[in-house]
């Protein structure tokens, strides 16, 4: 299923978060999509998402608007920087109340638990989590419907460097099963061991977007052609 | 679309929204302060020299059902102002991006919760009451003089303010803005405004209509609409909320 965003643009009241940008995620890739602290890449994912409405331009995921997918979430699963929980609900419920929307069977939950290594602390109240399993409650969430599209938005954060591991492993097996992975992130180094396409974002407006192979691949190259590209003229 | 494909649809939702108030303390805390209220309003009405010989003090008793839907207009005003507070909103919008079915299954689960807990705050008041009764000699009837029409109007007005707070609480998306706001009116503001617009309109007010709803038996009866008026009121007010909590929905970007 491919993601295809055409034209974007978004602009709160005088300023322009997002001008005019376009670009398609094939699938069976992990695609990075990189930018400086508000180059518009979350004001983007929150386009795709039907969470903001775009002032022009619009996204299609296989072909269909988010808005008119008609289960969504086994189409695409996302994870949001400002996504939330409720600090006094178990993880295990946190899930399962999901699941019910999504019209997802339960079974599904202890599936995903497991995937992200936290059957043993399910029945614990979000409140006592650290950051790291909060991520991989946010994953979770991501995987439940065992969606075609990936969107995950610094899903390194706060995961210690063998969850960092784990996350590059799930992250190139969902794509080697063929779905369509798009990670966004400011850490370049995480990203130049993952993706092989990337979109590059900076003032809002699309710098460059293509196979990591024409940037080079080594973190120095990677890094160098990011300045360049992310330093506004 | 035809219309049964919609129906369908916001049935997921529905169970999403009874799995979120069932799997956290803070609902059943607030919906356990109706019956507590009903308790102490009863006792409190028996102990400051209420006469159980006199036949309308039963419906007086009861009437305190009505005032228990404060806690069920606070429980609505969380519905959505909760999930924004703890931004659980994303998810649930991700999970169904139509958000016409987000708000009208939070109408119909809180709405659904806040009779309930209405009708738990009944039969607390049937039993306290049946209790003082016959602790001090009265008679006590389940019939007595509008024992029932009391209780039922009470029952509506715990359902109505569920629905009037989903509805603020969508328009005032911060919780505590939103509850001070609601408790302002309640304390304050609607008073100030009845005696500024006279008797014969202050009557239409929210909770002026909830008066004639569920306790007339506490005033005299001539400044309210009759009950079935303050019912019909009261369902306006909470259509025009839930309307409102829709238009600002369907549109509002969420960052």
């Amino acid at each position: 299923m491919e993601l295809e965003v055409r034209g974007l643009t978004k602009s709160f009241g005088q300023v322009t978060a997002v001008r005019d940008v376009s670009f398609t995620v094939r699938a069976g890739t992990v695609t990075g999509f990189l930018g400086p602290n508000g180059s518009g890449k979350t004001t983007t994912l929150r386009m795709v998402l039907g969470l903001v409405r775009p002032t022009a331009g619009q996204v299609l995921i296989g072909g269909v608007p988010y808005e008119r997918l008609t289960r969504p979430r086994t189409c695409v699963g996302a994870l949001l920087e400002a996504t939330g929980f409720h600090p006094g609900r178990r993880a295990r419920d946190h899930l399962r109340v999901l699941a019910a929307a999504g019209r997802i069977p339960d079974d599904r939950v202890e599936e995903v638990l497991s995937q992200v290594q936290l059957t043993r602390d399910a029945g614990r109240r979000v409140r006592e989590f650290s950051l790291g399993m909060r991520q991989r409650l946010g994953i979770a969430a991501a995987l439940l419907g065992d969606p075609q599209v990936l969107l995950l938005d610094e899903p390194a954060n706060g995961l210690d460097p063998a969850g960092a591991a784990w996350l590059r492993g799930l992250l190139r097996a969902q794509a080697g099963e063929g779905r369509t992975v798009l990670v966004a992130s400011h850490v370049l180094g995480e990203i130049a061991q993952t993706v092989d396409h990337v979109v590059i974002v900076s003032a809002g407006q699309l710098r460059f977007a293509g196979p990591l192979s024409e940037i080079g691949d080594t973190n120095a190259a990677l890094e160098s052609a990011f300045l360049s590209l992310t330093t506004t003229p | 679309m035809p219309a049964h494909h919609s129906e369908a649809s916001v049935l997921p939702m529905i169970r999403s929204e009874f799995r979120k108030i069932t799997t956290v303390r803070s609902p059943w805390l607030l919906l356990a302060a109706g019956p507590l209220i009903v308790v102490a309003g009863i006792t409190g009405l028996v102990e400051s020299g209420g006469n159980v010989h006199d036949p309308a003090l039963q419906g007086q008793a009861y009437a305190h059902v009505g005032l228990a839907a404060i806690c069920t207009l606070i429980f609505g005003i969380l519905a959505v102002a909760g999930e924004y507070r703890h931004a659980t909103i994303t998810d649930t919008y991700l999970s169904c991006p139509r958000r016409r079915r987000v708000v009208t299954a939070k109408l119909a689960v809180y709405g659904l919760t806040g009779a309930a807990a209405g009708l738990v705050s009944s039969l607390v008041a049937i039993a306290v009451t049946a209790a003082w009764w016959s602790a001090r000699g009265g008679a006590f009837h389940l019939s007595a003089t509008g024992a029932w029409v009391t209780l039922a109007g009470g029952v509506a007005a715990n359902l109505a303010f569920a629905a009037i707070g989903v509805g603020l609480g969508a328009l005032i998306r911060n919780p505590v803005a939103a509850i001070a706001s609601a408790l302002a009116w309640i304390a304050l503001v609607e008073g100030i405004a009845g005696q500024l617009v006279g008797a014969g309109l202050a009557r239409w007010l929210p909770f002026y209509a909830s008066e004639a709803l569920d306790r007339a038996s506490l005033r005299a009866a001539t400044r309210l609409l009759p009950q079935w008026g303050g019912g019909l009121v009261l369902a306006g007010y909470a259509g025009v909320f839930a309307a409102a909590a829709l238009i600002s929905t369907l549109r509002r970007d969420v960052t």
